[in-house]
């Protein structure tokens, strides 16, 4: 694959028409600038994004977003959307860590109150927060019990005390995918889930508190309570071990359903079925009830985070408070509606490593947000700085109401763990002013910020091409790793 | 003969494996696998043993159960297995006695084992695979 393959359409987006392998259905889109779109030539995620418009049911363009990179079947950063009923739904394009995403909250205390006391919130944070592999949850749950919970997402957390109803407005459908069946889920991935809910897990997943450095869009931010110097608090991570398998059993079983169906495919990761199959039905039902399993573990680590602020601040600042932004997936599938050509279509969008970004005026935001758009929440790299946008009419006309989801990485991790030693890595982050607290040595030089691009340049793309608007820059001031 | 090499992949960690023959490839895969979870296969002591039946569709898909498995054991239990005795492999079935043991530490975890790009090839030396791991 050549930069020539690509047809300028904006300076911040790039397409491979139709033309370019025989059994692509639509052309793919790639928003970058042309360093990026250098950039990612160097590995096979462009080839992958070009897979994903091979798939049966596909509309308008197979998307992939400015943070893109090699993934397995679906690159990193792709959003594709099939139409329905006949249009498939694929678990590797939803991928392993099902409703991985992000979380911000917010304090209203500016940085200067907080500094003395960060390098031991930093360490109550670490101790709180379960993390790393093989590491037990707090909340001691019976089969039936995780059953319930999977099937009512964040209500559970609520009626169990881990939630405020604010929480539940503020997070991406509230918290609970409707649909979500236990009984599609095997047994295998219940007992990995059983231990794993309010757990922060190993890779890249962490829990961070940042400092708001910058606005760009007073309004949108002063309607999320954004003010510069303000203390913030930022989760990611997924479903753990119940996601992960929940993919591992429909990765295999859609092997066999891809012959039945007479699909052929490029790469045997992106094997999948049509949602109107009971295959597809099945997986989607799955999928849901790992969607809610991770909303819930974000929200029984929000409990954590909310327990150990006060455990070190009460008392000391003018309020401990931490109350909730927003709440989004990045890995997920959804049925929405979306105008195509001017026709109202129903479809299931895949967004593989990429966000919703709805616009202003959705049914589906809370009353506060409705007319600035939907928060969108992109963590860059480690110690580098992280983005709240919204979304916009563009997303919506563009994008099927998506955008970009973090940095990217550029680095392998392999490369990354020869190229840079955990423990030099923390001594300049601490050098920096950054608190850090990590599980695993190796595990942190593998997240190394030289190992992923520019996040500024990733947002500068999304907002240029209008797929999502900047609200604030934020920077860390302290960081726990997996 | 190498048994097993890791291979860059941007997002994630890679290994490909050979093998004289599928058994041979199974084999040095688990092996493979089990060196990205430990400093040294010779630190993982052999005190536990266990047996595992193992289907799949056609071989790739047995490679993948196999593998999945073992992360399985290495998740829930801390077990990481450095022997491996494989016995009735077909392309669609093994059997397998492991011996292994409890590590303190994982130094990777192995989230999901994936299909991606797999393929087990026939060499001139015998067969070779790239297996994709989600990390």
């Amino acid at each position: 694959m050549h930069k020539n393959d690509f047809r300028e359409i904006t300076p911040n987006c790039y397409e491979i028409p139709k033309s370019f392998r025989p059994d692509m259905r639509v052309p793919a889109r790639f928003y970058a600038d042309r360093k990026l779109l250098e950039g990612a030539l160097g590995d096979k995620s462009l080839e992958q994004l070009v897979n994903t418009a091979t798939l049966p049911g596909v509309v308008k363009y197979a998307l992939a977003m400015p943070d893109i990179h090699q993934g397995y079947g679906f690159p990193i950063g792709g959003v594709i959307a099939t139409e329905l009923p006949d249009g498939v739904i694929s678990p590797g394009g939803v991928g392993y860590d099902i409703n991985c995403g992000v979380r911000l909250l917010a304090t209203h205390l500016d940085r200067d109150e907080v500094e003395p006391y960060l390098s031991e919130l930093a360490s109550a944070l670490q101790a709180n927060c379960p993390s790393g592999v093989g590491q037990g949850g707090s909340v001691p749950l019976k089969r039936q019990e995780l059953e319930r919970l999977v099937e009512q997402g964040s209500k559970w957390a609520l009626k169990n005390g881990y939630a405020t109803p604010m929480d539940l407005e503020r997070t991406e459908e509230n918290g609970c995918l409707e649909g979500a069946d236990a009984s599609k889920v095997s047994d295998r991935a219940f007992k990995r889930g059983l231990s794993q809910i309010g757990t922060l897990g190993a890779g890249n997943h962490f829990i961070e508190v940042d400092v708001v450095d910058q606005l760009f869009d007073e309004t949108a931010a002063n309607r999320m309570g954004l003010f510069p110097g303000q203390i913030v608090v930022q989760i990611h991570c997924g479903s753990r071990g119940f996601g992960h398998q929940i993919c591992t059993d429909y990765v295999r079983d859609f092997q066999q359903a891809v012959h039945k169906y007479g699909i052929h495919l490029p790469d045997r990761e992106l094997v999948c079925a049509p949602l109107s199959s009971p295959e597809g039905q099945d997986y989607l039902a799955a999928m849901k009830a790992a969607a809610n399993y991770a909303f819930v573990n974000r929200q029984v680590l929000t409990f954590h985070i909310r327990r150990a602020f006060e455990m070190v601040l009460a008392g000391k600042v003018s309020s401990h408070h931490l109350y909730q932004i927003y709440d989004i997936a990045h890995n997920m599938a959804k049925i929405e509606k979306h105008q195509v050509d001017g026709r109202e279509l129903e479809l299931c969008v895949h967004r593989k490593g990429a966000t919703r970004a709805f616009g202003p005026g959705s049914e589906v935001l809370p009353g506060a947000f409705r007319d600035i758009g939907q928060p969108v929440l992109v963590p860059g790299s480690m110690g580098t700085a992280s983005w709240v946008l919204v979304g916009t009419e563009g997303s919506m006309a563009q994008s099927f109401g998506s955008t970009c989801h973090g940095a990217g990485r550029t680095m392998s991790r392999r490369a990354a763990k020869k190229a840079v030693r955990g423990s030099d890595l923390i001594r300049k982050l601490e050098a920096s002013g950054i608190h850090v607290r990590a599980g695993s040595m190796p595990g942190l030089a593998e997240e190394a910020p030289s190992a992923y691009k520019d996040v500024d340049r990733v947002i500068k793309v999304v907002h240029g091409a209008g797929i999502a608007r900047k609200v604030a820059r934020i920077v860390p001031v302290a960081v726990v790793k997996g | 003969m190498k048994k097993y090499e890791t291979v860059d992949h941007t997002a994630d960690w890679a290994l490909r494996v050979y093998g004289t023959d599928l058994g041979d490839l199974l084999t040095n895969a688990a092996l493979g696998m089990s060196s990205l979870m430990v400093e040294h296969l010779d630190d993982i002591p052999s005190q536990l043993t266990r047996h595992c039946e193992i289907e799949g569709h056609d071989a790739e898909s047995l490679l993948v159960a196999w593998l999945s498995e073992l992360a399985y054991f290495a998740e829930m239990e801390q077990l990481v297995y450095s022997r491996f005795a494989l016995s009735q492999v077909s392309s669609q079935h093994l059997s397998a006695q492991l011996s292994g043991g409890r590590v303190t530490e994982l130094q990777k975890h192995i989230k999901a084992v994936t299909y991606h790009d797999l393929e087990i090839a026939e060499t001139a030396e015998g067969l070779q695979a790239t297996v994709v791991f989600d990390v």
